[in-house]
């Protein structure tokens, strides 16, 4: 079975932290995010570190910052996916373009992930 | 004179819709944006709305090229929650079909990007060896493709000794005709003259984007999860991680060509140390406590992630998948800049892009 540790981080150390791994010639294998019942974010940055994944998980926050400048393009999509469909904001991070859904669903709306399935068949039939 | 030239979602060189905009200065590409979403079947979104095996059933549908890689990938990380120890024979079932979907996958690749060059001869012989190949995944799981071999605790099919000797003539014959692929590849110029120095993606630019699989191996980046983080017993076989330095369409046609001989050299040796014993723990409907875990497969195309958190409930608290076109896709503008448009379906293909595993 492949490593898989957690390590809880704060908002403040993302950066520090993708810094680190990058310069340790570490690869992001993905960020990873869903809501808790209570609304708040849980967000996951994965990183591929010798034959396992550490996991440094924000618990509580909807708003993190980029690591765009860090790891580039490989950060830039993952954090577009998860700002359109789960609507948690990463400061500095592109999201004028929709990258799944159409672009009149960026601001507000097509948060299909967090948004309860009877909404959005109410939405689909225009029954809102 | 400047050009905006659209690509799809609809066009002949792609198997599935995805949008391209070339932006030119007379025939040369000067930048490019790809937009995706086409195929958004809000596949996470059902999986909170499922159980176990449910989801399991579901997940293998994201792709009808590599559905046992996501079958597989979620089995494992619902596995890995629960600690369950699935028996060895089971393991070296999954990596039979894991790797006979990557050699029925790099063919039909192949095919493609030699229809894209012109090259239709060899793409009909590409393809006819493919169909050997989908032929003996039909005798070992019943279907063609959504092979529902994955169950969570092991595999639903045993393999018996008239399916091995089936499997390994078959290998015979593919490896025959893989050695003479290679061979025409290498030499022709017809080939070379339509993939060699087109569509560069530099070792740098790969690290860069973090592109994954036989696309990034192809600009010399030695990244393969089946070697760097083992997983369903790949560490009893011996294989070598295929790379190439050119960094361009024909480099990524020379790793794919070369790893094919690797998954067939994989597959023998599992049948020759293939385990006795159970394929499966016998859990019908498994129970998978609070935890999360994310594990990683190598798919045809690259690193596939999947991330399973359960609530300890009957349905999952959230299901992520990470498909290898996702961190693919973006390399593709890198690609596309100083080529010609002519070049541009050859060189979006040339990643082997799957959409619909992307969009979800």
């Amino acid at each position: 079975m492949q490593e898989y540790k957690r390590i809880f981080i704060t908002k403040d150390e993302v950066v520090p932290t993708a810094e680190r791994m990058k310069a340790a010639g570490v690869m992001l294998a993905m960020i990873h995010a869903y809501l808790r019942k209570d609304g708040k974010g849980v967000v996951s940055y994965e990183y591929m570190v010798g034959t396992g994944i550490e996991s440094y998980t924000v618990d509580g926050e909807n708003v993190l910052p980029s690591i765009e400048p860090i790891y580039d393009l490989g950060a830039q999509w993952p954090e577009r996916e998860i700002h359109e469909l789960m609507d948690i904001t990463f400061e500095g991070s592109d999201t004028s373009k929709r990258l799944f859904m159409p672009d009149t669903m960026i601001e507000g709306q097509g948060h299909i992930l967090v948004t309860p399935m009877d909404e959005l068949i109410k939405k689909a039939h225009g029954e809102e | 004179m400047s050009y905006i030239v659209p690509i799809g979602p609809y066009h002949p060189a792609l198997e599935e819709p995805v949008h391209a905009r070339l932006y030119t200065d007379g025939e040369v590409i000067t930048d490019a944006e790809v937009f995706i979403g086409y195929n958004h079947r809000g596949i996470e979104k059902l999986a909170t709305q499922k159980n176990y095996i449910q989801t399991l059933v579901m997940v293998e549908r994201v792709c009808g090229i590599c559905s046992h890689s996501h079958a597989l990938c979620y089995a494992m990380a619902c596995e890995a929650i629960a600690q369950m120890q699935i028996p060895k024979r089971a393991e070296y079932i999954r990596v039979i079909i894991a790797e006979l979907e990557r050699l029925h996958s790099h063919y039909l690749w192949e095919g493609i990007a030699l229809h894209l060059i012109g090259h239709d001869s060899l793409f009909m012989h590409t393809w006819d060896d493919r169909e050997a190949i989908m032929d003996i995944l039909e005798e070992l799981t019943g279907n063609r493709v959504n092979y529902g071999t994955c169950t969570i605790g092991g595999v639903r099919r045993d393999i018996t000794e008239d399916q091995m000797r089936k499997t390994l003539e078959m290998l015979d014959m593919i490896e025959k005709s893989n050695e003479a692929v290679k061979n025409i590849l290498l030499a022709d110029k017809s080939v070379a003259a339509r993939t060699a120095g087109v569509g560069i993606l530099t070792t740098e630019d790969a690290l860069r984007i973090g592109a994954q699989g036989p696309h990034a191996r192809a600009s010399n980046v030695p990244v393969d999860v089946r070697i760097d983080a083992p997983y369903s017993s790949y560490d009893d076989f011996e294989f070598n991680k295929v790379t190439f330095e050119t960094c361009d369409v024909f480099s990524r046609a020379v790793v794919r060509v070369l790893e094919n001989f690797e998954s067939i050299k994989i597959i023998r040796q599992a049948f020759e140390k293939m385990p006795k014993g159970p394929i499966n723990l016998g859990t019908k409907i498994p129970k998978i406590p609070e935890g999360e875990y994310m594990v990683r497969h190598e798919a045809p195309r690259g690193q596939l992630c999947y991330k399973v958190v359960s609530n300890g409930g009957e349905f999952n608290e959230r299901v992520s998948i990470h498909v290898p076109t996702f961190k693919n896709a973006p390399t593709v503008p890198v690609m596309l800049r100083g080529n010609t448009v002519a070049d541009a379906g050859l060189i979006i293909a040339s990643i082997d892009p799957c959409f619909s595993c992307m969009d979800r």
